[in-house]
């Protein structure tokens, strides 16, 4: 019999112990929005990760510079696809802001009422589709549903339910409906319902809770280096909000909280969106009351604002005016300005540069998931491979304004 | 074995691979039911055979004609001493067929209050409105309140009513109860749609329809992928799933007359179950017995675990020779996983065998129906088993070998086609045998509450509260639909437990596993010895008090069961209260048009 203490060359009879060299992506179903992170793990844990984007690039900022003005609408629905009226909201600012322009009173409400419908919508699918990641699928369903209801307003205010293209510079597309307010109305209690049913099934959920308590941690000083903004700058104790800090349209004149974490981990993330619902469904109310039932929601100026479908047909003025908007474009005066405001995600700024032509010259934009898929690296290394999913779900990375 | 034994084996494993094969469908539809039913839209329901009209009035009037013979035959047969319950069964029957049909009816005609009734089809005859004039509830509480009033009254008849040793009276209670199902048949035969009706079984023959799409898919095998074990995995997969079943009494023990007087089993003898049986259940001298479960081994659940325990094979092997990385994660949590629950398993269920004494499931569950259930027996080990279970089963909470957001679908990433559907059926298959295997060592198996083998007593320690003998077959066929009843219970109860719990985190679920279940299951069993000893040394009057909770457990149970399935029907039939926002101009223009019809294939 051989002595057990035989001397074995170093690693004969080891295994070998490289990491082990994985993609996760782009066509993994947690990373929606494709991306793809390519990850070192030691077991399940990650050692290294390398997030790259780029898969949902369409060329939107040159896209832009191909048509008028009025034509980069529908393209910035398609960033957030979550909630395109944010966008559209925070492109006609913009260009507004070139024109020194201001919307009536009864379009700031409006645009207030619908933006906040469209953030409830996108921190309720960021929500749902977090819980869901997570297997709780339920919770996910309730949320859908919250959201379908909800879209039922947009399909009866704008005629679509995603891509609604429905603001325009100087105002919006149609005045709201006679059925507005009474919809809103019904809808957004009903809605909140549902966002408190899907929360008792998940926060008094002890799996649930340790999925995403102290996981995807982020420092305050970190994240302010990282440029993030939003929610989850707000979950790590920031309380940077856009409409708190820098009010636009009439955001000074309602009442609401701004809520902030502490930790800054995944549970904050989640928190923090769960209140802004709320308080959205607060703003909302406030909107209601202080909007005009009658009323114009644009500008009377014929160089930016089409005239009525009766007077293109009836009157030569009308067809000049609609025939300069729709074929020159608006003329927006040379030079350059930034607007930013508070999308669902965070800021969503618009660089834009005209020539004093109908065409933009340049839009840059400023998207809030850019900054925040930056940081998602250091919240994962070191984590374990579980722990990508709902860090990943909770920053709610949308490919379609990160990949701009 | 005899060709007899042998063709009954058959029969026996028909049923069980029957059971399994249409549960595993089942429940696929229902998990993918599920979300369309909470979400009120459309679920999988495109698979739809059409039959003509003629064949299934056919169907419907000649299986009522058929049930009403099996029914309304026996019951002319002479039973001396049992007039009085095969009366009252003959009389339960009628008003039961009776008052059924009758919330049928009123449940498919009636309108609700504000007139608008998406799923109802409106009546077609005088009696039909006039039956649509009381709600389905009242037909509910009516034939509840009937029925125990028959129970009643039949048993407080004059003893000479009943003529001992004729069986005229049981003869014409079985004609009436044929009566009233020929009479139901007829109905809904007369009641069928127009030509050709199509057959969907509540979408029921959608999971049927994905699995003959998916023999006839293209099997991709990944490049660099072990062909032999590629295609092996699925079989192991599955096969542990369909044998495990093997061992579990699935009902009593029926007893037959040894016609031919050989002592050997022969077709003879099957034509002739005996028509009474003893309090114990156990046949008499000169019958011949046949146990309810394919195979009555003594190991009993030493086999179930042995058999369960390699199922982690087929996903191991899966995960390894599909040459794909996420695969290989998948199959590593798969074997780490079940191995360490199986510890936890196996010991949660040793408390439970020292108290019955035995690894027999025929007598575990014998030893149930005597005395308590499992679960009031041994209620910590039933959390700790329930728990492990899942865990072994693979489902959410548990389901980290395949976690679809994390590894996309683990170890049978790869698989496509029938493969792909083998380890998809294996998997509700050993989902639908866990709850079979609850039931069997925590719920009673087949036994319901105070039903002994020879009719229903309910009885307090030792007093006799009430007494209702049945025959032999009566009782065994309630033994068996008993069974699978609560099999379909316990399966809903896990689907409920998938469709509301997120899943745990790899290491929390290894946590959970070696540092909560193993310790509690080791104290479990720690405990149990202590009491079993306590009891054995404590003689009599704490036995005594043992039979009277036992008992007391049992009513428990009944009250609970019969609360349970009242408040379950009442609220199936809680008149439907939609509340729509019908502040869009679409839903308004619906509403002028009369309402919102549900689709065919809506949820």
């Amino acid at each position: 019999m051989e002595p057990l203490d035989v001397e074995l060359e170093d690693g004969e009879l080891e295994l070998p112990n490289d990491p082990m060299q994985v993609l996760m992506g782009p066509a993994h179903p947690a990373m929606h929005g494709t991306i793809r992170i390519a990850l070192e793990l030691s077991g399940e844990t990650i050692r290294k990760a390398d997030v790259q984007i780029g898969y949902l690039h369409r060329g939107f900022e040159k896209m832009c510079e191909r048509g008028t003005w009025t034509q980069c609408f529908p393209y910035v629905d398609r960033l957030n696809y979550a909630s395109p009226l944010l966008n559209n909201v925070g492109f006609a600012l913009a260009v507004e802001k070139m024109l020194s322009v201001t919307v009536p009173e009864r379009c700031q409400h409006y645009r207030v009422a619908l933006g906040e419908l469209a953030r409830i919508c996108d921190h309720l699918v960021c929500l749902g589709a977090m819980a869901m990641e997570l297997g709780a699928f339920t919770p996910f369903l309730y949320y859908v549903k919250a959201r379908e209801l909800i879209w039922d307003v947009f399909e009866e205010e704008t005629g679509a339910r995603v891509t609604h293209s429905f603001g325009r510079v100087g105002g919006m597309a149609l005045p709201p409906t006679p059925f507005f307010k009474e919809m809103v109305r019904s809808a957004v209690p009903a809605v909140l319902a549902l966002v408190d049913d899907g929360e008792k099934l998940l926060l008094k959920n002890r799996i649930f809770l340790d999925r995403i308590e102290n996981v995807g941690v982020m420092g305050k000083d970190m994240a302010l280096a990282l440029g993030w903004t939003g929610v989850v700058l707000r979950a790590t104790g920031v309380p940077y909000d856009v409409r708190k800090s820098h009010p636009y349209m009439t955001y000074d004149r309602y009442e609401f909280e701004v809520p902030v974490g502490t930790r800054g981990d995944c549970y904050d993330r989640f928190m923090c969106r769960a209140e802004e619902m709320r308080q959205s469904a607060r703003i909302i109310e406030q909107a209601l009351d202080m909007m005009a039932d009658d009323g114009p929601v644009s500008i009377e100026d014929p160089r930016i604002v089409l005239p009525a479908k009766d007077e293109v047909y009836s009157t030569i003025e009308g067809t000049i005016q609609h025939f300069k908007i729709v074929m020159e474009g608006i003329q927006v005066p040379a030079g350059e300005c930034y607007s930013y405001t508070e999308a669902g995600n965070g800021e969503l700024g618009f660089y834009i540069v005209s020539d004093g032509s109908g065409t933009p010259y340049r839009v840059r934009i400023r998207p809030p998931c850019f900054a925040s898929t930056q940081g998602l690296e250091r919240m994962i290394v070191g984590a374990m491979l579980p722990d990508v999913v709902p860090t990943f779900g909770s920053i709610n990375m949308i490919g379609g304004e990160c990949d701009h | 074995m005899s060709g007899t034994e042998l063709f009954v084996a058959v029969i026996k494993i028909a049923i069980v691979l029957g059971f399994l094969l249409n549960m595993a469908a089942i429940t696929t539809w229902a998990d993918r039911r599920q979300s369309a039913m909470i979400q009120d839209r459309v679920g999988p329901n495109r698979a739809v055979i059409y039959l003509p009209a003629w064949l299934v009035r056919a169907v419907v009037l000649g299986g009522g004609v058929l049930v009403a013979a099996a029914i309304a035959v026996p019951f002319w047969a002479k039973h001396p001493g049992l007039e009085s319950a095969r009366i009252t069964t003959g009389i339960e029957i009628a008003i039961l067929v009776v008052w059924t049909t009758l919330l049928l009816i009123s449940a498919r005609v009636r309108k609700d209050s504000d007139g608008v009734a998406p799923y109802r089809d409106g009546a077609d005859s005088a009696f039909e409105e006039r039956v649509a004039q009381l709600a389905p509830r009242t037909y509910f509480y009516a034939g509840l309140i009937a029925q125990l009033a028959a129970l009643f009254f039949a048993q407080l008849a004059p003893a000479g009513f009943i003529v001992r040793g004729s069986s005229f009276g049981p003869g014409v209670a079985g004609s009436l109860a044929a009566l009233a199902i020929l009479l139901a048949a007829g109905y809904s035969a007369g009641r069928v749609g127009e030509d050709p009706v199509p057959l969907r079984l509540a979408g029921m023959l959608h999971a049927l329809a994905d699995a003959v799409k998916l023999i006839w898919k293209e099997d991709l095998r990944p490049r660099g992928a072990d062909r032999l074990l590629f295609a092996l995995a699925p079989m192991l997969a599955m096969f542990p799933a369909l044998v495990t079943m093997a061992v579990v009494p699935f009902g009593s023990t029926l007893c037959f007359i040894d016609f031919d007087r050989d002592k050997v089993l022969s077709f003879a003898d099957l034509a002739h179950l005996a028509p009474v049986v003893g309090p114990s259940g156990a046949c008499s001298a000169g019958q011949l017995a046949v146990s309810l479960s394919i195979a009555n081994l003594d190991v009993g659940l030493l086999y179930v675990f042995a058999i369960a325990g390699t199922g982690v094979i087929g996903a191991a092997i899966a995960g390894w020779a599909s040459n794909n990385k996420w695969a290989l994660l998948g199959g590593l949590r798969a074997t780490s996983q079940m191995v360490s629950y199986e510890v936890a398993l196996g010991l949660s269920i040793v408390g439970m065998f020292m108290v019955a004494g035995t690894v027999n499931l025929q007598k575990l569950v014998d030893w149930q129906g005597q005395n308590a259930w499992g679960i009031f027996v041994q209620p910590l080990a039933f959390v700790l088993f329930l728990v492990a279970l899942v865990a072994e089963t693979k489902r959410v909470p548990f389901d980290q070998p395949e976690g679809e957001s994390e590894i996309i679908a683990g170890y049978f990433l790869e698989y496509s086609g029938m493969k792909f559907g083998m380890f998809y059926t294996g998997e509700y298959i050993e989902f639908v045998f866990s709850s079979v295997l609850l039931v069997t060592l925590f719920f009673g198996g087949y036994h319901l509450p105070f039903l002994d083998p020879d009719g229903l007593r309910i009885t307090l320690g030792s007093d006799l509260i009430y007494e209702l003998k049945l025959t032999h077959l009566a009782v065994s066929a309630i033994h068996i639909a008993t069974f699978f009843g609560k099999t379909i219970l316990m399966v809903w109860l896990q689907l409920f437990i998938r469709w509301t719990l997120p899943r745990f985190r790899y290491d929390q679920l290894m946590r959970l596993g070696w540092t909560r279940l193993l310790p509690l299951a080791l104290l479990n069993i720690v405990l149990t010895g202590a009491a079993v000893l306590a009891l054995e040394s404590a003689g009599e009057p704490l036995g005594n008090a043992v039979a009277i909770a036992a008992d007391i457990s049992q009513s428990l149970v009944a009250l609970a069961a019969l609360g349970g399935s009242v408040l379950f029907v009442t609220g199936l039939l809680e008149p439907s209260r939609t509340k729509r926002i019908t502040a869009s101009s679409a839903a308004q223009m619906a509403l002028a048009e009369g309402g919102i019809r549900a689709g065919k294939m809506q949820a």
